[in-house]
C-alpha cells in the first residue's frame, strides 16, 4: 500500500464517536479526514482519492445512503463502509444495494472497525490473481480447492476451505466472527451461541494440529487472525 | 340517554329514510286507487243518467210533451226510481212535471251537465242532497232535467279518502315505532360494547363484552372482540414478563460491571488487574448488547416487515448448512448430527431467518440431548406441506411445559445454569409466525421431536 492509499474519509456527526474512530485509525497508520455532515462528505469525497470511506447512515443534513449514491454517481469508486445504528439486516442490505461495500452496526468495537477497513482497503488494491496462496508453510490451491502444509494435504470440507481461504486472503489482519459469517456463510446476523468459535476450532485442529507452529490465532473479544511467525 | 342515542344513531336515520321512501310510495299507490275509484263511480252514475235521459227523450220524440209528462209522472211514482230527480219545464221555466218543486235558481237552463244542491232535504236526512243532472232543451223550448242524488257517491269517496289517509298515517306510526325499537336494540348492543371499551380504557383488560346467547351477529361481534381482548391481554402479559426478565437479565451483568468498576475506582491502579477488569467488562457489555439486539431482532421479525424479502428457498439446503456448521459443536459432545428426508423441500421465506431458527433448534438439541446421542434434522413434504423436524434422544421436555418454552426468556428450571439467554425459542416462534408455520412438539421417546410445519409449497 502506498501512502496515498492509506487515506480514509470518516463521515460521522457525533463528535465523540468521530474522535474515537479517527484516533484508532490514525494509530493504525492511516491518514484520516473527517466530515461531520453530508455536504462536507460530498465535497471532501470528490476532492481527494480515498482508500476507504466510512459512512454514518444518520447525518444531520443528507442521509448517508444518499451521500453515497451521489458519490458513486460522481464516479467515486472508493469502497464504502456503512455504519448504522438502525440495526437489522434489512437496513444493512439496503445500504449494500445502494452501493455500499460493507456495513457495521453500532455499537461496534474499534478492532472490528479496523478489521473491516483493512479488508476493504485491501480489496481496493489487490490486483494479483494468484491461483495458489501461501502463508508460511501453508499453501492453498484456489482451483483444486485443496490445502496443504509442508506438502502434506489437509482434508477440509468445502465450507472449511472457504473459511481458510478467507483467513488467508486477509493474512495478517484481524477477521471478526461477523465478517466470517458474512463472507463464508452469507449470513447477516449474529448467532447468539459460540458456534463460530467451535467451527474455527475444528478448522484450526486440522490446519495447525501437529505442526511446527500455529497459523490461526485467536484475537480475544473479536475474532481470528491468520499469520506466519515472524 | 338511551333514547337520545337512539334518535341520533345512524341506524335510526337510515330507518327514517326508509320509512320516508316507503311512505311516499304507499301514498302514491293509495292516491291512484282513490282517484281511479271515484272517477269510475262518477262515470257509472253519468252513464245511468244518460240512459234514463235517452229513454225519456225517446218518449218525447214518440208521443210529444204529453207522452213525456205521463212518463215522468209514472217514473216519479215508481219506487225503484226514487233516487232519480226529474223536472220538465216549458220555455218560461214553468214546471210541467217532476219531483222538484221549482226550476232550481242556480241551474242555467241552457244544457249539459250540472251539479247542484237540492232546495229541500231528502227524506230522513238533515242536509240537502247533492244532485248531478243533465239538462237539455227540446225543439219546442221545453226543458228536461234528469238527475241523480250523488250524495252517497260523494260520501263513499270521502270514506275511501279517510281510509287511505288513516292507513298511511298508521303505516308511518308503526314504521316509526318499529324503527325506534330496532334501533334501540342495535344501539343497546353497541352501547354495551362501548361501555366495555370505556371500562377497559379506565381500569384494565380484564373486562369482557357480555353475550346475550342469541347467537346472532351481535354475539359474534362481541365474541370476536372478546377473543381479540384475550389475545391482547396475553400479549400484554408476555410483554410484562419480558420486561421483568429483561430487567433481570440486564441488571445482573450491569451490577457486576458497576461493582467491578467501583471497586477499581476506589482501589489502587495495578496495570495487570486493570487489564483483566476492562476485558471482563467489555465481555459483559457485549453480553448485554447481544441480549439487547436479540430482543430488537425478535421485535422486528414480529412486525412482519421481513416478508418483503421472501423468496423460494430449499429447506434441505439450509438444514444441510446448519448441520455442517453445528457438526463442529456436536463432535466434542460425541453427538451424531445427521440430515434425513427428501432432497428438495421448497418453501417461501427468508433464508437468514430460517437458518437462524433451525440453528437455534439444532443448538438446543445438541445442548439438551444426551452425550453421545443422536440428533436428526429431517426435511420432507407431508400431505403437500413442507415440514422440517429436529429430533434428539435426550431427556426431553414434560408435555405440560411445551406451551411455555416458546415464551421469551423462558427456561426450564434445570437449565437455568446452562449458557444461553432464553431467547432462542422465542426467536424460533417469531420466525415461525412470520412464515405462517406451525410448531409441533412431540415425545420422541426418548427425547424431544420438534416439527415446523410450513403453510404450503413455494410459489
Amino acid at each position: 500500500m502506498t501512502g496515498g492509499h492509506r487515506r480514509i474519509l470518516v463521515v460521522e456527526d457525533d463528535p465523540e464517536t468521530a474522535g474515537q474512530i479517527v484516533e484508532s485509525l490514525t494509530t493504525s497508520g492511516y491518514r484520516v479526514d473527517l466530515a461531520a455532515t453530508g455536504n462536507e462528505a460530498l465535497s471532501r469525497g470528490l476532492a481527494s482519492d480515498y482508500a476507504v470511506i466510512t459512512m454514518d447512515r444518520m447525518l444531520p443534513d443528507i442521509d448517508g445512503i444518499t451521500v453515497m449514491r451521489q458519490l458513486r454517481d460522481d464516479g467515486v469508486a472508493a469502497p464504502v463502509l456503512i455504519i448504522s445504528a438502525l440495526g437489522e439486516v434489512d437496513d444493512r442490505v439496503r445500504g449494500l444495494r445502494a452501493g455500499g461495500d460493507d456495513y457495521l452496526v453500532k455499537p461496534f468495537s474499534f478492532v472490528e472497525l479496523l478489521a473491516r477497513v483493512e479488508a476493504l482497503g485491501r480489496r481496493s488494491d489487490t490486483v494479483a490473481k494468484e491461483t495458489i496462496l501461501r502463508v508460511g508453510d501453508l499453501a492453498i490451491d484456489l482451483v483444486s480447492r485443496t490445502a496443504s502444509r509442508r506438502g502434506k494435504d489437509i482434508f477440509l470440507f468445502p465450507r472449511e476451505f472457504q473459511l481458510l481461504e478467507y483467513l488467508v486472503r486477509n493474512e495478517g489482519s484481524v477477521v471478526s466472527r461477523a465478517m466470517l459469517l458474512q463472507h463464508v456463510w452469507d449470513l447477516h446476523f449474529d448467532p447468539s451461541t459460540n458456534i463460530i468459535d467451535v467451527y474455527v476450532g475444528r478448522v484450526r485442529r486440522k490446519v495447525d494440529g501437529q505442526q511446527a507452529y500455529p497459523l490461526i490465532h485467536t484475537v480475544r473479544g473479536i475474532g481470528y487472525c491468520l499469520r506466519a511467525p515472524r | 340517554m338511551l333514547l337520545v342515542k337512539t334518535l341520533t344513531s345512524s341506524t335510526f336515520k337510515l330507518a327514517l329514510i326508509a320509512i320516508g321512501t316507503f311512505g311516499v310510495i304507499v301514498s302514491a299507490i293509495f292516491s291512484y286507487v282513490y282517484l281511479s275509484t271515484s272517477a269510475y263511480m262518477r262515470v257509472q252514475a253519468d252513464r245511468a243518467i244518460m240512459t234514463e235521459y235517452a229513454s225519456l227523450q225517446d218518449a218525447y220524440e214518440r208521443s210529444g210533451r204529453d207522452g213525456l209528462t205521463a212518463l215522468v209522472r209514472q217514473r216519479v211514482a215508481d219506487r225503484s226510481f226514487a233516487d232519480n230527480v226529474y223536472l220538465l219545464a216549458d220555455s218560461s221555466l214553468a214546471v210541467l212535471g217532476g219531483n222538484i218543486a221549482a226550476w232550481p235558481s242556480q241551474v242555467t237552463p241552457s244544457g249539459g251537465w250540472i251539479e247542484f244542491r237540492s232546495t229541500e232535504p231528502s227524506p230522513g236526512a238533515t242536509d240537502r242532497p247533492l244532485l248531478r243532472a243533465m239538462v237539455q232543451t227540446f225543439p219546442n223550448g221545453d226543458r228536461l232535467l234528469v238527475g241523480r242524488d250523488v250524495s252517497e257517491l260523494d260520501s263513499f269517496a270521502d270514506q275511501i279518502e279517510t281510509a287511505v289517509i288513516s292507513v298511511v298515517v298508521l303505516i308511518f306510526v308503526l314504521a316509526a315505532v318499529a324503527s325506534v325499537l330496532v334501533t334501540r336494540r342495535t344501539v343497546g348492543r353497541i352501547e354495551s360494547i362501548n361501555a366495555t371499551s370505556r371500562a377497559i380504557m379506565l381500569s384494565g383488560l380484564d373486562k369482557r363484552i357480555p353475550l346475550r346467547g342469541t347467537n346472532d351477529e351481535w354475539d359474534r361481534v362481541a365474541e370476536n372482540l372478546n377473543l381479540m381482548l384475550d389475545r391482547i391481554e396475553t400479549l400484554m402479559g408476555e410483554v410484562k414478563q419480558v420486561s421483568d426478565n429483561v430487567a433481570h437479565d440486564l441488571r445482573t451483568p450491569l451490577t457486576r460491571m458497576r461493582g467491578r468498576l467501583e471497586k477499581a475506582y476506589h482501589g489502587n491502579r495495578i496495570a495487570e488487574n486493570d487489564q483483566s477488569l476492562i476485558g471482563d467488562t467489555i465481555a459483559d457489555l457485549d453480553a448485554v448488547l447481544r441480549i439487547f439486539s436479540s430482543i430488537t431482532r425478535i421485535a422486528q421479525i414480529e412486525t412482519q416487515a421481513r416478508k418483503v424479502g421472501f423468496r423460494t428457498v430449499n429447506l434441505v439446503e439450509i438444514a444441510g448448512e446448519v448441520v455442517e456448521l453445528y457438526d463442529a459443536a456436536a463432535e466434542p459432545a460425541g453427538t451424531s448430527l445427521t440430515v434425513a428426508g427428501d432432497s428438495e423441500v421448497l418453501v417461501t421465506g427468508d433464508r437468514d431467518l430460517i437458518f437462524d431458527a433451525i440453528a437455534n433448534l439444532v443448538d438446543n438439541a445438541i445442548k439438551h440431548g444426551r452425550t453421545g446421542g443422536r440428533v436428526v434434522v429431517a426435511s420432507e413434504t407431508v400431505d403437500g406441506r413442507p415440514v422440517i423436524s429436529i429430533a434428539d434422544d435426550g431427556p426431553g421436555i414434560p408435555p405440560d411445559e411445551y406451551e411455555h418454552v416458546f415464551k421469551r426468556f423462558y427456561r426450564l428450571e434445570h437449565s437455568r445454569y446452562t449458557p444461553g439467554n432464553g431467547l432462542g425459542l422465542s426467536l424460533v416462534a417469531a420466525v415461525a409466525r412470520l412464515h405462517g408455520a406451525r410448531i409441533e412438539m412431540l415425545d420422541n421417546s426418548p427425547g424431544l421431536k420438534l416439527r415446523l410445519w410450513f403453510s404450503g409449497p413455494a410459489g
